[in-house]
């Protein structure tokens, strides 16, 4: 009866998945591959010839070159903001206090308004004349100038794109590291005070190598997130003033549906995407090695 | 041993409550300032928004605004379609990635390791790396400045996602379950839809929402795939509408935070089950 069983039971496995797996082949592989392909064509070319110019152009160009360093600057900026306000956070309301449910929607709500919601708050709450931020500042520090220009100002535009990210994307580490903790064992903690140990020694000790895993996971993922961030950027500043805010997916969008250059956008788009496959190797080797 | 004497204990408890809720009030003001100062702008009328020195609050509210954005803008039809696009995008891509799923769970077919990480791997894919030629591909198939093309490439980025999480769902149903129903003479696709598929309805709740949000908002794929008026979606007409020449905030920010309800009530209410089902399936990988 087995192997009868066996023969038909694959077959029938590789119906179940055929769908899906065709549908990622056409619109992510399939595409991904022509991107690749038109990264190695000559401009208006057509047919098999191939050139690699686009990328000795991309690796001379100082934009893509600033670009890349901007969208670094992004992600790491967020990963931390992220993970100090989500650490914080998730540690106060792990205590079981009342009104405890109330503070974790709230503190829910950023994740809950789309990216490009999330850019125009910002932009009317930046707005130099009729914004609510200048007028606050003023009623603490009455020297800040009036109508200051968060975004257009050339050293304060990127951190604050970068605040509001950090506002935007908080919640999902912090509910990420809330589940880590309600994980870890109420005994290691008991046993840890039965040894004498103090509430921080009990937090080096026991709190922060039971969410090691944890945090490296939400770190991952909220890199690759962060590192492909768009409708936000593109919305609150535009990449401007200049490209000083321009991160990798802004420009290679523009590159292809603005400025009609495919076979270089083509070429920053892989270049962005292998450069964001070696940075999320440690995570895949990780992953792998826990399984 | 440590013998601690109540009283410090109690107040160390204290001094930990007083420290958590003035964090707590702190992040309350953070997360709620920006959306509160939206409320606000929404209940004006335009003079008073550009009023100067600003008002926190509306002196005069109006709800002209909210009538505004309805027939200014025709931010009922953007709410249509979005609604339509999230709709399937979550069904869809739930029920398929089931089907994927189901077949990974229960089959031990060649090529199950490879094509498991395949699907993860997906995962990496940046929108901006495909989106050129899927451009190219819809447009020759007549499918440009359709939904049905961005549900086509919104379903598809939900399906890894949603082929994981209900892989490791059905792995937790017992396969007796699966051996009863072919013992009864049902075939395989009986087996899923009838049997296993019923219990696996709460597993579902975390790939609908994930799909639905996905769709609800996104702006690159609308961005690049529409760009006709009557097919925009609600995040497609708020990013145009503040890309205009004179922008009235007012209305701006009334269609932002209607576009946005619907969003922060289906976080606000299945939050638990999401969150459940991304630690899960962030632990698994």
């Amino acid at each position: 009866m087995a192997s009868g069983r066996t023969w038909h039971d694959r077959h029938f496995g590789y119906l179940f998945v055929l769908p899906a797996t065709l549908m990622l082949a056409a619109v992510l592989v399939f595409p991904a591959f022509m991107t690749l392909k038109l990264s190695l064509t000559p401009e208006g070319g057509k047919g098999w010839t191939f050139t690699l110019s686009h990328y000795q152009k991309a690796f001379r160009d100082p934009v893509l070159l600033q670009t890349f360093k901007n969208t670094f600057v992004f992600v790491a900026w967020s990963l931390a903001g992220h993970l100090t306000v989500g650490l914080a956070l998730a540690l106060a309301l792990n205590q079981a206090l009342p009104g405890q449910t109330f503070f974790r929607l709230v503190a829910l709500i950023p994740w809950t308004i789309p990216d490009v919601v999330a850019g125009i708050i910002y932009r009317w709450v930046l707005n130099p004349i009729h914004g609510c931020l200048n007028p606050l500042i003023q009623m603490v520090f009455p020297a800040f100038p009036a109508e200051f220009q968060w975004l257009s100002s050339p050293t304060l535009a990127f951190p604050s794109l970068i605040f509001a990210n950090v506002w935007r994307g908080y919640p999902l580490v912090m509910v990420m590291l809330l589940a880590g903790l309600m994980a870890i064992p109420r005994d290691l903690y008991e046993a840890a005070e039965v040894d004498g140990a103090g509430r921080f020694k009990r937090f080096i000790h026991v709190t922060i190598p039971g969410l090691r895993t944890i945090i490296i996971i939400a770190l991952a993922l909220d890199m690759v997130w962060e590192f492909r961030r768009f409708a936000l950027v593109l919305t609150m500043t535009g990449g401007g003033p200049g490209t000083l805010t321009e991160v990798l997916s802004t420009l290679v969008y523009k590159t292809y549906f603005q400025f009609f250059t495919f076979e270089y956008a083509s070429a920053m788009a892989i270049l962005m995407s292998a450069v964001l496959f070696i940075l999320s190797l440690p995570y895949i080797f990780l992953v792998g090695r826990e399984r | 041993m440590n013998i601690r004497v109540p009283g410090t204990v109690m107040r160390e408890r204290r001094l930990e409550a007083t420290i958590s809720y003035t964090l707590l009030a702190l992040s309350a003001a953070f997360a709620l300032f920006p959306v509160m100062w939206m409320l606000s702008t929404s209940l004006k009328s335009e003079a008073e928004a550009l009023s100067l020195p600003i008002r926190w609050i509306p002196q005069s509210p109006t709800f002209d605004a909210y009538v505004e954005m309805w027939t200014l803008k025709p931010f009922g039809i953007y709410f249509w379609n979005s609604t339509i696009v999230s709709g399937l995008t979550a069904l869809l891509s739930t029920a398929l990635g089931a089907l994927a799923g189901y077949g990974f769970s229960r089959f031990q077919f060649r090529g199950r390791t490879s094509l498991l990480a395949f699907f993860l791997a997906t995962q990496m894919i940046s929108g901006v790396l495909v989106i050129g030629p899927y451009f190219q591909l819809l447009a020759a198939v007549e499918l440009y400045n359709t939904l049905t093309g961005l549900i086509i490439a919104y379903v598809t980025i939900c399906l890894p996602f949603a082929a994981w999480m209900s892989k490791g769902y059905f792995d937790s149903i017992p396969k007796e379950l699966d051996e009863s129903g072919l013992v009864d003479g049902a075939s395989r696709f009986q087996i899923f839809c009838r049997i296993v598929m019923p219990i696996a309805v709460p597993g579902t709740v975390s790939t609908l929402l994930f799909g639905f949000l996905l769709a609800w908002q996104d702006l690159l794929w609308a961005l690049c795939l529409i760009s006709i008026d009557e097919k925009r979606t609600v995040t497609l007409g708020v990013a145009f509408t503040v890309g205009e020449f004179i922008i009235k905030w007012p209305m701006l920010t009334a269609a932002s935070l209607i576009g946005s309800l619907p969003t922060i009530i289906l976080y606000l209410f299945l939050q638990r089950f999401y969150v459940e089902g991304l630690a899960r399936g962030a632990v698994k990988g």
